[in-house]
């Protein structure tokens, strides 16, 4: 785990649909999740910058908020990962999550 | 348990096809991926191969979003136990009778690729949690910063954004190596995975429903994503040239995609059911829409795969469809063990609407 970049999680809002869109035209951030529209009529999208990029996002009408250091839940993460291989003996299968049930 | 390596998705594929032989067949997909993967597919259905319409299913295109391919194993382990066992599927709150399952098996082709770039989960999950494209050096210059296609932009459908769209929508592409998330490639099907899912649905030919399996933001889109849909105007489509540099401007009047009534109608109804049978679980409530929201996109495997019939008559026609599970890219497991309940559950409510 040696190479991977310092991001934050960061939500992007702005006062109105032209702002974010001309935000993401200019500043090309990378996004997570899809556009959603506030009650007060703001817009707002979900993004992963570096805290230099997450403060080059702020601009007129427009307000950035961490969320979280996305690289250090994706390290956490990383520690979920399965090691070796669950399912290299023969009669090891996977199970699916949902309950198998006979009708009553 | 804890999320699967890329090993393990691709033996969970090989094992659940030795397991359950005479419902299900393995697919060997049949390009490696730059590093040397394969990749595996399962048919599942009783009957012989293309004697019903088909699903296709696929996940773990991006590589950040690593629950797509949990989604997908663990879909075809609980319709191929429960379909042999005679058993029905809970999901939460959501019940699928015995019968229900068995009309899935009898009656339907389901083909699930659960790993299409098994390159880019392996370094997202080793390296750099962040990664997106896949892995594949030929663009970079030798620069390890500008490694990697976006499978989901690299699909033939107006891959030549820069004459089809207006030059203020904003779409979401890039034709430079050094764009981190977004690099369409060279040219469209560049890339083996991106040829592999192509392949597919070439091989199944009854192929009249696809699901690209992403996170996030608990959506289920449909087509269009390239600008809002209308059905008023066959004119206004991707093919016709008089509209180059007009699409994807949200709200205007200057171009919308064309969609026939039957097949927007069908697509909402396959959404709305997915969403339906995901609720059901335990409330989660995602939202059914066309792809096109503020700012459009080009490449996608959904639009690639309804564009199809249009572009080539001699092509089935394919309803194209993507997920947006959850809310962020890697849930703790314990939170994405319920995330791949409530998927699960809209996806075999989704073959159910499809069989009907
Ligand atoms: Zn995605």
């Amino acid at each position: 785990m040696s190479t991977a970049r310092q991001l934050l999680r960061v939500r992007v809002t702005a006062k109105d649909a032209e702002t974010l869109r001309s935000l993401l035209r200019e500043a090309r951030p990378d996004v997570g999740g899809r556009p959603r529209q506030g009650e007060d009529g703001t817009f707002s999208i979900e993004a992963y910058a570096s805290p230099e990029e997450a403060e080059a996002l702020e601009r007129e009408g427009v307000v950035v908020t961490t969320i979280e250091d996305a690289t250090a839940t994706g390290r956490a993460r990383q520690a979920e990962v399965g090691e070796g291989d669950r399912f290299a003996p023969d009669d090891a299968v996977p199970r699916g999550l949902a309950l198998k049930v006979k009708d009553a | 348990m804890s999320y699967l390596n890329t090993t393990e998705v691709e033996s969970a594929v090989t094992s659940l096809a030795t397991a359950f032989p005479s419902a299900c067949d393995l697919i060997d997909l049949p390009e490696p991926s730059v590093e040397g993967r394969a990749g595996h597919a399962l048919r599942i259905g009783t009957a012989p191969a293309g004697t019903h319409d088909c699903v296709v299913l696929i996940g773990g295109v991006h590589a950040r979003e690593w629950g797509s391919c949990e989604i997908l194993v663990h879909l075809a382990a609980d319709l191929l136990e429960a379909g042999t066992e005679g058993a029905g599927l809970a999901y939460g709150g959501k019940t699928y009778t015995a019968a229900q399952v068995r009309n899935v098996l009898d009656n339907l082709d389901v083909v699930v690729f659960p790993l299409v770039n098994p390159d880019g989960r392996h370094y997202s999950q080793t390296v750099d949690p962040m990664w997106r494209k896949n892995r594949n050096p030929a663009n970079s210059g030798g620069d390890p910063s500008r490694i990697g296609v976006d499978i989901n932009r690299n699909y033939d459908f107006l891959f030549d954004f820069a004459t089809a769209f207006d030059p203020t929508a904003g779409v979401q592409v890039s034709d430079d190596p050094g764009d981190i998330q977004v690099y369409q490639g060279p040219s469209p099907f560049s890339e083996p995975e991106t040829r592999n899912v192509r392949w597919l649905l070439d091989a199944f030919p009854r192929t009249r429903w696809f699901v690209d399996v992403h996170s996030y933001s608990e959506d289920m889109l449909f087509v269009w994503g390239d600008d809002e849909n209308q059905s008023l105007d066959p004119a206004k489509n991707f093919r016709n040239t008089a509209f180059d540099g007009k699409r994807g401007v949200a709200g205007d009047l200057a171009y919308a995609e064309f969609i026939p009534k039957d097949d927007a109608d069908d697509s909402t109804v396959l959404a709305e059911q997915f969403c339906k049978g995901l609720h059901g679980v335990r409330g989660r409530a995602y939202s059914p829409m066309s792809a096109f929201h503020l700012y459009p996109t080009s490449g996608t495997s959904d639009d690639y795969a309804y564009s199809r019939h249009i572009a080539d008559p001699h092509k089935g026609k394919i309803l194209g469809f993507t997920i947006e599970w959850g809310k962020s890219f890697h849930p703790p497991w314990s939170e994405m063990k319920r995330i791949v309940l409530d998927v699960d559950s809209g996806l075999v409510q989704f073959c159910l609407t499809a069989l009907a």
